[in-house]
C-alpha cells in the first residue's frame, strides 16, 4: 500500500467507525455503550456530531478506535491458540464473558 | 399508583410488557413489573403473542444457575446487566430487557442455543439482588462468574477454566454447539421444560 492509500483506508475506516457508532448511540444510548466500550461523556459527543464534524475527525493519520482485547488471556481464548477447534465455541463464550465484566473502561 | 393514573406512564409500561412478551416472558415477569391489571396483560399476552401464556409456576430453584451449561448463559447475562448498571442509569426492568436482548445476540453470534430464559434472567437478577446469589471472580481467568454467596473466592475456579469432569471432552465440545448433541445434555433439557 502506498502511504496515500493508507490515508485513504483510515479515513474510510474512521468515517464507517464514527457512523456506525453515532447511529448506535441514537438507536439505544444504554446498548451502545456496552457495544462501543465508550464513557456516557464520549457516546453523548459522538451522537452530537454533525456529518461535517465527522469528516473533519476522520480525516487523520491514525484510527479512532482502539483494540479491546488488550490482555494475554482474551486474546488467547479468541484465537483459541492451544485449543482444539471443537473447543472454540466454548473459548469464544469465555472470552464474551471476560469482555462483559470489564465495565472499568467505560467508567 | 393506581389512583394517580398517568397516561404516559401506562404507555411507557404497555410498551415495556410488549417487549418483554417478544422475548417470552411469563406473565408473572409482567404482573410484578407493570402496574397493568391482570385481565389487560392477559389480553395483551393473546394479542401479542398469539396464544394464552403458559400456566403454572416459575422456575424458583437457585441450583438451576449452578449447573454447568446454564451457569455459563446466566454469568454472561449478568456481566452485560453489570455492565449497563454501571454505564448507564436505568430502571430494573429496562437493564434486564436491554441486557437480555445483548445477551441474545451474542449466543446468536456464536451459533448457539439461548438456554437462558428472560424469565430466568429476571429472577437471576431479583436472586442477586436478594443476596440468594452473587458473582464471584474466577481465580484463573479473572472473569466474573454466577456462584452462591460466600463463595471463597481465592479458591474458585470457573467452569470454563474447569469444566467438570461428567463434561467429557467429546461431549463437551458438542454440548456448547447446536443441535441434537444439546438435546442430549439434561441442562439443556430442564431449560427446555421451564419453558
Amino acid at each position: 500500500m502506498t502511504s496515500e492509500q493508507i490515508l485513504a483506508e483510515i479515513r474510510e475506516a474512521n468515517l464507517s467507525y464514527l457512523m456506525l457508532a453515532q447511529s448506535l448511540i441514537r438507536t439505544d444510548m444504554d446498548q451502545a455503550l456496552y457495544r462501543l466500550g465508550v464513557s456516557e461523556e464520549n457516546a453523548a459527543l459522538i451522537g452530537a456530531l454533525s456529518p461535517a464534524q465527522m469528516m473533519k475527525i476522520a480525516h487523520s493519520n491514525t484510527l479512532l478506535c482502539r483494540f479491546r482485547m488488550d490482555d494475554d488471556v482474551v486474546w488467547n481464548l479468541l484465537a483459541s491458540h492451544g485449543r482444539g477447534a471443537a473447543n472454540d465455541g466454548m473459548g469464544r463464550l469465555h472470552a464474551s464473558i471476560l469482555l462483559a465484566g470489564r465495565h472499568a473502561e467505560a467508567a | 399508583m393506581a389512583r394517580n393514573k398517568s397516561i404516559l406512564t401506562e404507555a411507557r409500561q404497555i410498551e415495556r410488557a410488549v417487549t418483554l412478551i417478544h422475548l417470552g416472558a411469563r406473565l408473572q415477569v409482567l404482573e410484578s413489573e407493570t402496574d397493568l391489571s391482570y385481565e389487560r396483560l392477559l389480553r395483551l399476552y393473546k394479542e401479542v403473542a398469539g396464544k394464552s401464556p403458559s400456566k403454572g409456576q416459575l422456575p424458583f430453584s437457585t441450583d438451576w444457575f449452578m449447573t454447568w451449561q446454564p451457569n455459563i448463559h446466566a454469568s454472561l447475562f449478568l456481566n452485560i446487566h453489570e455492565y449497563l448498571n454501571k454505564s448507564s442509569a436505568l430502571d430494573e426492568i429496562d437493564a434486564v430487557i436491554k441486557a437480555y436482548q445483548l445477551y441474545l445476540e451474542q449466543i446468536g453470534t456464536q451459533g448457539l442455543e439461548p438456554l437462558l430464559s428472560v424469565t430466568r434472567a429476571w429472577r437471576l437478577v431479583k436472586f442477586v439482588d436478594n443476596g440468594m446469589l452473587t458473582m464471584t471472580e474466577c481465580s484463573k481467568c479473572g472473569g466474573h462468574f454466577v456462584t452462591h454467596p460466600h463463595e471463597i473466592a481465592r479458591h474458585f475456579v470457573c467452569g470454563l477454566c474447569n469444566p467438570p469432569a461428567r463434561a467429557g471432552k467429546g461431549r463437551l465440545a458438542g454440548s456448547l454447539q447446536f443441535g441434537p448433541a444439546l438435546l442430549s445434555q439434561p441442562a439443556a433439557l430442564q431449560a427446555h421444560a421451564a419453558h
